[in-house]
C-alpha cells in the first residue's frame, strides 16, 4: 500500500515537475554546464568535462549517419583522426594558426567523407560496417608505422601543438578550454539537431526506413546518404581537430578501434536517432570511465582491461532497463505522461458538460 | 507517338526467364490492365519499368526517349510512378512526412504550385485519399487498408504523367475495395495514365478499357475486357484446359 502511494506520489510529481518544455529543459540543462565550473570543481573534473565536451561533438556526428540513414559506420575514428592530423600537419608545416588550421580540418574531413561515401555506398549494412571499419586502420597504420611515418611522427605524433588559450596563465586556461568546447558542442548539437528534423533529415528517415520506397519517390539517394557522410565527418573531424589542440598532439590513438565502438556504445545508451540522447549517453560515458571506475573505486594499474569490461557491463544491464536508450525512454514517458493528462482533461470537461445539462434540462 | 513503348523486353535471373521478348504500349490517358498467374512476371515488368532492375535486352521508350538502363530516380523525375504490392512506408516517419518525400525530390519540388509550401501540399495529397486525420500519426500505426491509400497518395505526390499500381487491391476488404475503384476512376478522370497489375479480376476487369495477359514472362494476349474473358488462352491458362 506504501509503494502505491508512493508511486503515485512520485507520478504526479514527475507530471507536474518535470513537465518542462524541451526548449526550457535544454536551456537549463546549458545553464547547469555553463555554471559548473563555478561550484569550484577541481581541474581534474574540468579536464573530464571538457574532454567529454568534445567527444559529444564526435558522438553526435555519428548519431547523425547512423541514427538517421541507418548507415552503419564502425570506422568513425578515421574522421576523427583526420580532423587530428589535418590540423597538427597544417600547424606544424605551413606555421598557420589554430583558428586556420581547425576550418581548414572540417573541409578536409568532409572532402574525406565524401571519399570514403562512394565505395561505401555500395555496399549496405553488416558489409557497409566492415568496410567502415578497415579505413582508420589503414590510416592507423600508415601514420604509425608505415609510409607516412617520417611526416606524422610515427608512434609520438606531432606535438608540441599550440594550445587554445596561450596568453591566459595556467588556472585559468582550463576554464576558457572549458567554455569553449561547451559554445562549440552547443553550435554542433544545435546545427546537427536541425539538420536531422529538416527537410532533408525527412529525406534521409525515409531512406533509412525504405531505401526502395526512397528511390520510387524520385529521392537520389546516393546523393543523400553523401550529404550525411560528409555532414557527419565534417563534425568528427571538428572534434578531432579540437582534441589535438587540448592535448597538444596528435597521435596515432585517434584512429584507434575503441575511438570507433565508443560512439556506438554511448549512443545505443543514450538513445539512437534523437541527436539529445548521445550527449546524455557521453557524460554518463564519461562519469562512469574516469570518476566511478578512476576514482570511487580506484580500479589498480594491473587491471585498467577490466575496467573496460566492468564498464560494458554497467551498460549492458542500462540497455536492458532501457532498451531504447535513456533519454528517448524518459521522453517518451513524459509524453505519456502529458497524454494521461490531456485525456483526464478532456474527460472532466466532458463530464462538467454533462452536469450542466443535466441541471439546465432540471430548470 | 506512344507515352510509354515497351519492345523485346527480355529479363531473366539465371536460368529462369521472367520477362520473354514483351512489347506493348501505354497511350496518354489509358488505364490498362496487367493480369496473369503468379510468377508470370508482372512485377518483374514494372521493376524493369522504373529501373529497380536493368532489362537483358530490349527497349523502353517513355515519350520518345529511351529510359532503360536509367536509375530509378531519374526515371520518376521523368513522370513515372510506382506503388509496391507489398506496402512500403516509411515506418518511423508521420503520415504527412510520408508524402513530403517524394515532394523534396527534383520532380516533386518543380510541381508545387507557387507560394505553397511541401507541407501544404502533402496535406492536400492525403485529403484526396482520406487520410488528413491521420496525419500525425506514425505510419507504422495505420491500418493495412489505410498504408495501401498512402503509397497511392505517395505516387501521386510527384504527379506522374504514368502511374504503374503493383496491386492496389491486394488484401482490402469489399467496401475498401469499393472506395479504391472510385478513386482510381477519379484518377483517371483528371488525366492520369494507369498500369494497373491486379489478381482480383473481377475488380480490375470493372476498371480498364484494355488488357494485357503474361503467363511465363511471354504476352499471351491482349484486348478488351470482353475480348479477354472469351479468349481460349487466357481460359486455359486461368482455368485449365478443357479434356
Amino acid at each position: 500500500m506504501v509503494a502505491s502511494y508512493l508511486r503515485r506520489a512520485y507520478s504526479s510529481f514527475a507530471a507536474r515537475v518535470l513537465d518542462v518544455p524541451p526548449r526550457l529543459s535544454a536551456f537549463l540543462f546549458l545553464l547547469l554546464f555553463a555554471l559548473l565550473p563555478l561550484t569550484g570543481i577541481g581541474p581534474y573534473y574540468l579536464n573530464i568535462l571538457i574532454l567529454a565536451n568534445t567527444f559529444a561533438i564526435f558522438v553526435v556526428s555519428w548519431d547523425l549517419l547512423v541514427g538517421r540513414t541507418g548507415q552503419m559506420s564502425l570506422g568513425h575514428a578515421l574522421f576523427f583522426g583526420v580532423g587530428s592530423y589535418s590540423t597538427a600537419l597544417l600547424n606544424k608545416y605551413f606555421g598557420l594558426p589554430y583558428f586556420v588550421t581547425i576550418p581548414l580540418a572540417l573541409i578536409v574531413g568532409a572532402l574525406v567523407a565524401v571519399l570514403i561515401g562512394f565505395p561505401c555506398l555500395r555496399v549496405k549494412g553488416p558489409y557497409l560496417a566492415l568496410v567502415t571499419m578497415a579505413f582508420p586502420l589503414i590510416l592507423w597504420n600508415l601514420v604509425k608505422f608505415g609510409g607516412l611515418s617520417p611526416i606524422t611522427g610515427g608512434e609520438f605524433g606531432i606535438r608540441p601543438l599550440p594550445s587554445f588559450f596561450p596568453f591566459l596563465p595556467i588556472s585559468q586556461q582550463r576554464l576558457a578550454e572549458y567554455y569553449l568546447t561547451l559554445i562549440l558542442l552547443l553550435i554542433s548539437a544545435v546545427t546537427l539537431y536541425k539538420v536531422a528534423n529538416s527537410k532533408t533529415g525527412i529525406v534521409l528517415v525515409s531512406i533509412l526506413d525504405n531505401e526502395l520506397a526512397s528511390k520510387a519517390s524520385g529521392i537520389n539517394v546516393t546523393k543523400y546518404k553523401l550529404i550525411a557522410f560528409a555532414i557527419s565527418g565534417l563534425f568528427a573531424s571538428l572534434a578531432g581537430a579540437i582534441y589535438a589542440h587540448l592535448l597538444k598532439l596528435a597521435n596515432p590513438a585517434t584512429l584507434e578501434l575503441t575511438v570507433s565502438f565508443i560512439p556506438v556504445i554511448v549512443t545505443i545508451l543514450g538513445g539512437i536517432g534523437t541527436i539529445y540522447g548521445p550527449l546524455l549517453g557521453t557524460y554518463i560515458y564519461y562519469i562512469l570511465d574516469l570518476y566511478v571506475l578512476e576514482i570511487m573505486i580506484r580500479v589498480p594499474e594491473e587491471w585498467k582491461n577490466v575496467k573496460f569490461l566492468a564498464f560494458v557491463l554497467i551498460v549492458i544491464i542500462l540497455i536492458i532497463k532501457w532498451p531504447r536508450g535513456i533519454a528517448k525512454s524518459v521522453v517518451d514517458k513524459l509524453q505519456d505522461l502529458e497524454e494521461a493528462r490531456e485525456l483526464e482533461e478532456i474527460e472532466r470537461e466532458r463530464k462538467k458538460k454533462q452536469k450542466k445539462e443535466t441541471t439546465s434540462s432540471k430548470g | 507517338m506512344h507515352l510509354l513503348e515497351i519492345e523485346n523486353l527480355s529479363k531473366s535471373f539465371g536460368g529462369l526467364t521472367a520477362v520473354k521478348s514483351v512489347g506493348f504500349h501505354v497511350d496518354e490517358g489509358e488505364i490498362v490492365g496487367i493480369i496473369g498467374p503468379n510468377g508470370a512476371g508482372k512485377t518483374t515488368l514494372f521493376n524493369l519499368i522504373i529501373g529497380f532492375l536493368k532489362p537483358d535486352s530490349g527497349t523502353i521508350k517513355f515519350r520518345g526517349e529511351n529510359i532503360h538502363g536509367l536509375d530509378p530516380h531519374k526515371i520518376v523525375n521523368k513522370g513515372i510512378s510506382r506503388t509496391f504490392q507489398v506496402v512500403r512506408p516509411f515506418r518511423h516517419l508521420p503520415t504527412i512526412a510520408n508524402v513530403m518525400v517524394p515532394l523534396l525530390s527534383p520532380r516533386g519540388k518543380k510541381k508545387i504550385e507557387w507560394l505553397k509550401t511541401p507541407e501544404r501540399k502533402a496535406m492536400e495529397m492525403l485529403e484526396e485519399v482520406g487520410l488528413s486525420e491521420m496525419m500525425l500519426e506514425p505510419a507504422e500505426n495505420l491500418s493495412h487498408g489505410d498504408l495501401k491509400r498512402l503509397e497511392i497518395a505517395r505516387a501521386l505526390a510527384t504527379e506522374p504523367d504514368l502511374l504503374l499500381l503493383d496491386e492496389p487491391f491486394g488484401g482490402l476488404s469489399p467496401i475498401e475495395t469499393d472506395y479504391l475503384t472510385k478513386s482510381i476512376l477519379r484518377m483517371h478522370l483528371d488525366g492520369h495514365t494507369l498500369v494497373i497489375v491486379e489478381h482480383k479480376l473481377h475488380a480490375l476487369m470493372k476498371l480498364v478499357k484494355r488488357v494485357i495477359v503474361l503467363h511465363y514472362g511471354e504476352k499471351i494476349a491482349e484486348g478488351t475486357p470482353e475480348e479477354i474473358a472469351k479468349n481460349p488462352k487466357v481460359v486455359e491458362v486461368y482455368i485449365g484446359k478443357a479434356e
